[in-house]
């Protein structure tokens, strides 16, 4: 046994003065808190459920207040800017009208050779003629003896190989017809050209590479057709142009991806969280009234929730959503929330009955309605305000599942009816184009992951502060 | 050798929490006699179990800590075993048994083999023989049809029925000591009885030592030879069971026991609850944890701790308060034999 | 055991009826004739069809007849391939829909199991912080994005070789199974170790684990004796609903890699609006599902004692 040493202490009488019986005032060491204050505190302090709350903050910014600030029209079609990648604001030249050019004929070279050779040499002299921009790119090169022809091939990487020379443009016939003018939708990037000599019919294994970087132009007239100049501005040849800015780029129709992601956040957010607003409101109505009355109620009201559970979710969302119709014209929201709310509605169902049902075995409840509490103080004072946790847990997760739910049939092409956008269609159309145009793909599903990525922590964090909330009530 | 078979010194765990470090166990010492019963009192959350378990190596780390102390096992030092040597002596030299046997036994594994398990890890059997010698085991602790219950589950079993049974598995081994946590509170009454009754009479047959976790003082009464009383993570009086209970000289432990019913106690005796709760134990108080509930405080004990005084020169009663000081003002309840009580016998 | 097989049974029929009807109601909803619909079905089959669904009779009679042709197990001819019956559409397609799905269900519960005890084990330690990082996006990512990113990824590597090491679609080899079922099971897997790991630390406080420990046995014989065998359990229960999680989800899986499954086949029948073969493919699924959770309920009972001997 230890016993602390009493000799570097000596208590004073006046030490061994009685303070009176035990102070009845309890110390109160901490502040007491709401309950819902608490909980707030314990979720501020959960980092990853803040941050996840700022990027819901930020997606609604996004969604409600984007549309003020980049006022593009989601719908407009732009067929010259299709799939294009997203970049900074671009610029172009502008030139006048496109002018014919009849390319080089040379009279004084032979259009055959003499004789046909085994191989000949590769094309010598290949290089541009004026400037190359989007418009046109014009090549010549020296004719080459022995052979009867050209073969123009356009690559986007430096090929490889003979095998790799990229798409075939066109062939030139005769050794004298050295020129092509390539017009085939040319972007402001890098090209690779190929020249590759023919006897006529067949390919010498030779080829000639010359790199071009057409320069970004716009004619006069399609300036003035996209609003981007005014009549006043039509003399001025060789000015910079600004271009429309798609800072997300564009899809496979030219449309913007920027607005049309925020469209696409209206549509799937809007079912995202008012379905499950319903459904959760109905659940926890059909849930409180089963497990408030029991019986033969309740036992009814569980077994059709037990049926409706049965049905093979996604399956029927299919059926109700054609079940329910959508006109021409129609967006086919309405049905899928509508398919929605039908469906979803048991989780919650099942859930706050279970949470009423142990409310009301507990004594407290017992001893209120003895007392002769009225119901409608019951269910105000003391089963709401307990449930309330579960219901906004089960809310913060239902919004990611409903907005998997939309992007999942509208992937499958059952969602929204295009021409709206939904993030679930934007990545069905993406994903045609995914191999040449990712970021088609890639922009709507990381709005997809990041939303519910959001709301699936911030969930957790819910989950976690009520829990510890109960447990140190204990 | 001495006759004490468990020398605990100045144990302290911490836990760090949500909240900040709760100081559970500050500085308890203890000793455990030879085939005697060690009582621990006190009331809930006072750190009984913490303290038990620290001694057998079973905290959970993080986020207990042991920041300090020794336990000696005739000799050997427990505390900060690495779980091999530690399992040299759990279920070897100490057993134990929690308080809720239903929780206790884990529901997917039969009650034989779970018994069995002990044996087969520690003393090398078969799986035939352990279970042969679990049967045995069940019988030693009186229960019916024991070839037919090591099959079943312990789902399958009364409550009373599994506390039997925890008590078959820890006794596997011959312990020296039984460390037994609150072993009656979750069960009723009759069987509450039987189990007490089952220890007593193994403590006999097996000639083993017990610590008996209780808060129940009629319990103490019954089966323990000396008493330790805790209370907010500390040891505030020890001494023989006759010390405590008439001449027990620590304010809580006056207030546990007129907090208690007694039948034997006078009619007209009133029960009194005491007043107030334990001190916050993230912050312990400098001075004496009982202060502001204790009805003959003085100034002093709100500043400094009171020391484990050697009440009335008995060396195996100390109390640690202030009103042992011989200056302090003589209290009637603590100074006089306080025997309004008489004893059960 | 055996009475409580037969009341799952008995329950997993009546759930076959009620969702055989809803689906009759859902179909019966859609606005207009649904033989006026598709101008495809010529006048042969139109009339067979009349003839056979008794489509000129009242609602409630044809009601009937579809139940009487469900019970026979006789689900009809396919409004838009003609003389071609559902039953062999659903022979011919379900079997490799079943093989993709095993695959995935196969993938997901091991993974679920082995990352979640691994997180659990490492708790809050690198291990455990990169599993759950993981374990986030899994749950986050929608499936038809890893479809697509599983896709690219084989084109690419096909690509670097210079031939083809794993095909990109199609179905036929194990090598055609391994991508699409293991994108497949990828979100249950994540949901599955979520679950795992939050059991596993949930069983490790469990009080037999402290007896457990005081018995003195070792570390290593505690976690796979005691800890595991428990924390699995609440893994199976979950199982039978994941089964139906990755049966729909295998609907996008088949699309991206042009698996000739079933589900690819109910939604190109959705798109054509293809009535007997939607109604017969709804209730063939939700028939399996129901029967799926029953049967794995009834093994769980041979996991978990408590259900087994009551
Ligand atoms: N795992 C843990 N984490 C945090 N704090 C703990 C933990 N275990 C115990 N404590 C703290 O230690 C203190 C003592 O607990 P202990 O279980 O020893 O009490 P006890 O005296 O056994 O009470 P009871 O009679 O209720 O069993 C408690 O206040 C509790 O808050
Ligand atoms: S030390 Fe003081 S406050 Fe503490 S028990 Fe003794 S008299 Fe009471
Ligand atoms: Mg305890």
């Amino acid at each position: 046994m230890t016993s602390t040493s009493i000799s570097d202490f000596y208590p004073g009488v006046a030490d061994f003065a009685r303070v009176g019986t035990a102070s009845p005032v309890e110390e109160i060491s901490r502040p007491s808190l709401s309950y819902w204050q608490d909980v707030w505190i314990r979720l501020k302090k959960n980092s990853r459920a803040t941050i996840s709350l700022y990027i819901v903050i930020a997606l609604a910014v996004f969604t409600l207040l984007g549309p003020l600030f980049w006022q593009v029209d989601p719908f407009l079609q732009d067929l010259n800017q299709i799939s294009q990648a997203p970049s900074l604001r671009k610029s172009a030249t502008l030139v006048g009208a496109y002018k014919r050019w009849d390319g080089i004929v040379l009279s004084d070279f032979p259009v055959e050779p003499q004789e046909y050779m085994e191989s000949v040499a590769a094309v010598t002299g290949l290089q541009t003629f004026e400037t190359a921009t989007t418009q046109q790119v014009r090549l010549i090169w020296d004719p080459l003896t022995g052979s009867a022809g050209y073969n123009i091939y356009r690559n986007h990487r430096l090929p490889e190989g003979f095998n790799d020379l990229g798409l075939p443009l066109g062939s030139t016939y005769g050794a004298n017809e050295v020129s092509y003018e390539d017009r085939l939708s040319l972007e402001s990037r890098t090209y690779y050209y190929s020249i590759v000599p023919t006897d006529g019919y067949d390919e010498y294994e030779v080829y000639t590479i010359i790199e071009v970087r057409p320069q970004m132009i716009i004619t006069v007239s399609e300036a003035e057709g996209r609003g981007l100049i005014s009549e006043a501005e039509e003399g001025n040849l060789g000015q910079e142009i600004r271009l429309e800015f798609h800072p997300f780029g564009t899809d496979y129709l030219g449309r913007d991806m920027l607005a049309r992601l925020m469209e696409g956040a209206r549509v799937s957010l809007f079912i995202g969280i008012v379905a499950p607003l319903i459904f959760v409101l109905f659940g926890v109505i059909y849930g409180g009234c089963a497990g408030y009355f029991g019986g033969t109620l309740d036992a009814l009201l569980m077994r059709f929730a037990d049926f409706v559970v049965a049905l093979p979710f996604l399956l029927f969302m299919i059926l109700f959503k054609i079940a329910f119709g959508i006109g021409p014209g129609e967006s086919g929201i309405f049905p899928m929330l509508l398919a929605l709310i039908l469906l979803a509605w048991p989780a919650t169902a099942r859930l706050v009955r279970g949470q009423v049902l142990q409310i009301r075995e507990q004594g407290y409840i017992e001893a209120a309605q003895l007392l002769g509490a009225k119901p409608q103080y019951l269910i105000f004072r003391h089963i709401i305000p307990n449930t309330m946790g579960v219901i906004l847990v089960t809310l913060t997760f239902a919004v990611p599942s409903a907005i998997f739910t939309e992007a999942f049939l509208s992937f499958i092409g059952m969602g929204v009816a295009p021409p709206t956008p939904s993030w679930g269609s934007m990545c069905n159309e993406g994903v045609k184009t995914m191999l040449s145009h990712p970021h088609e793909l890639i922009f709507p599903a990381a709005f997809i992951s990041v939303t519910v990525l959001a709301f699936n922590l911030l969930g957790d964090g819910l989950t976690e502060a009520l829990d510890s909330r109960m447990r140190s009530r204990e | 050798m001495s006759d004490h078979i468990l020398e605990v010194e100045n144990l302290s765990v911490e836990f760090s929490t949500y909240g900040g470090n709760v100081k559970a166990v500050r500085g308890v010492s203890f000793n455990v006699n030879r085939g005697q019963t060690l009582a621990i009192v006190g009331e809930s959350g006072c750190g009984k179990s913490v303290t038990v378990q620290a001694i057998m190596g079973i905290i959970p780390m993080p986020p207990g800590r042991i920041t300090g102390g020794s336990a000696k096992l005739n000799g050997h030092e427990l505390l900060g075993l690495s779980s091999k040597e530690a399992n040299k002596f759990r279920g070897i030299q100490i057993g134990m048994i929690f308080q809720d046997p239903m929780t206790s036994l884990n529901p997917t594994m039969t009650i034989g083999d779970q018994i069995a398990e002990t044996l087969m890890v520690h003393r090398g059997k078969s799986h035939s023989q352990a279970l042969k010698q679990a049967v045995d085991l069940l019988e030693k602790t009186h229960i019916p049809e024991a070839r037919k219950r090591v099959k079943q589950y312990p789902f399958e079993f009364s409550g009373g029925m599994l506390q039997r049974a925890m008590i078959a598995q820890s006794l596997a081994c011959k312990p020296s000591i039984l460390i037994a946590d609150e072993p009656t509170t979750a069960l009723d009454v009759t069987i509450q009885a039987q189990i007490l009754e089952l220890m007593a009479e193994l403590q006999r047959t097996e000639n083993m030592s017990i610590i008996l976790i209780t808060h129940d003082l009629a319990v103490v009464a019954r089966m323990a030879d000396e008493v330790a009383v805790m209370y907010a993570g500390q040891i505030v009086e020890t001494g023989s069971v006759d010390d405590i209970f008439y001449e027990s000289s620590h304010p809580y432990t006056l207030g546990l026991k007129s907090a208690m019913p007694s039948n034997t106690g006078s009619r007209e005796k009133k029960l009194t609850p005491i007043n107030g709760s334990p001190p916050d134990l993230f912050s312990p108080p400098q001075g004496c944890g009982y202060f502001t509930r204790c009805p003959y405080a003085m100034r002093l004990c709100d500043k400094k701790q009171p020391i484990n005084f050697v009440v009335r020169g008995k060396q195996n009663h100390r109390s640690r308060c202030w009103l042992q000081h011989g200056d302090a003002p003589e209290v009637a309840a603590i100074h006089q034999n306080n025997s309004g009580q008489s004893r059960a016998d | 055991m055996l009475a409580y097989t037969l009341k799952r049974l008995l329950a997993g029929v009546i759930t076959v009826w009620f969702i055989a009807t809803a689906t009759f109601i859902a179909m019966h909803m859609v606005p207009g004739d649904p033989l006026m619909n598709d101008k495809a079905v010529s006048a042969e089959i139109r009339k067979n069809l009349e003839q056979k669904y008794g489509l000129d009779k009242p609602v409630t009679e044809q009601y009937f007849i579809y139940l009487g042709n469900m019970l026979r197990g006789d689900f009809g001819i396919s409004f838009t391939q003609q003389n071609r019956r559902v039953n062999d559409i659903i022979r011919d397609h379900f079997p490799v829909s079943a093989t993709l799905g095993l695959l995935a269900i196969f993938f997901a519960a091991t993974g679920g199991v082995l990352w979640g005890a691994l997180t659990a084990i490492y708790r809050n330690r690198m291990p455990d912080i990169i599993i759950m990082f993981l374990v986030i996006l899994g749950i986050s990512v929608p499936s038809f994005v890893f479809a697509a990113l599983g896709q690219l990824m084989l084109v690419n590597i096909n690509s670097m070789l210079g031939y083809s090491l794993i095909p990109v679609a199609g179905w036929g080899t194990f090598a055609h199974m391994l991508m699409p079922s293991l994108v497949l099971g990828l979100g249950t897997m994540a949901f599955l170790t979520r679950l795992m790991r939050s059991s596993m630390l949930e069983v490790v406080n469990a009080d037999y684990i402290k007896t457990a420990r005081a018995k003195g046995l070792s570390p290593v014989r505690i976690f796979f004796r005691h800890q595991l065998r428990n924390a699995i359990l609440p893994v199976i229960t979950v199982l039978g609903p994941s089964i139906a999680a990755i049966t729909t989800g295998g609907f996008v899986v088949e699309l991206v890699f042009a698996i000739p499954g079933l589900g690819r086949y109910f939604v190109q029948a959705v798109q054509q609006l293809d009535y007997t073969v939607i109604m017969g493919t709804t209730v063939f699924y939700g028939a399996f599902l129901v029967f799926m959770v029953i049967i794995v309920d009834i093994l769980y009972g041979f996991v978990d004692p408590r259900v087994r001997l009551e």
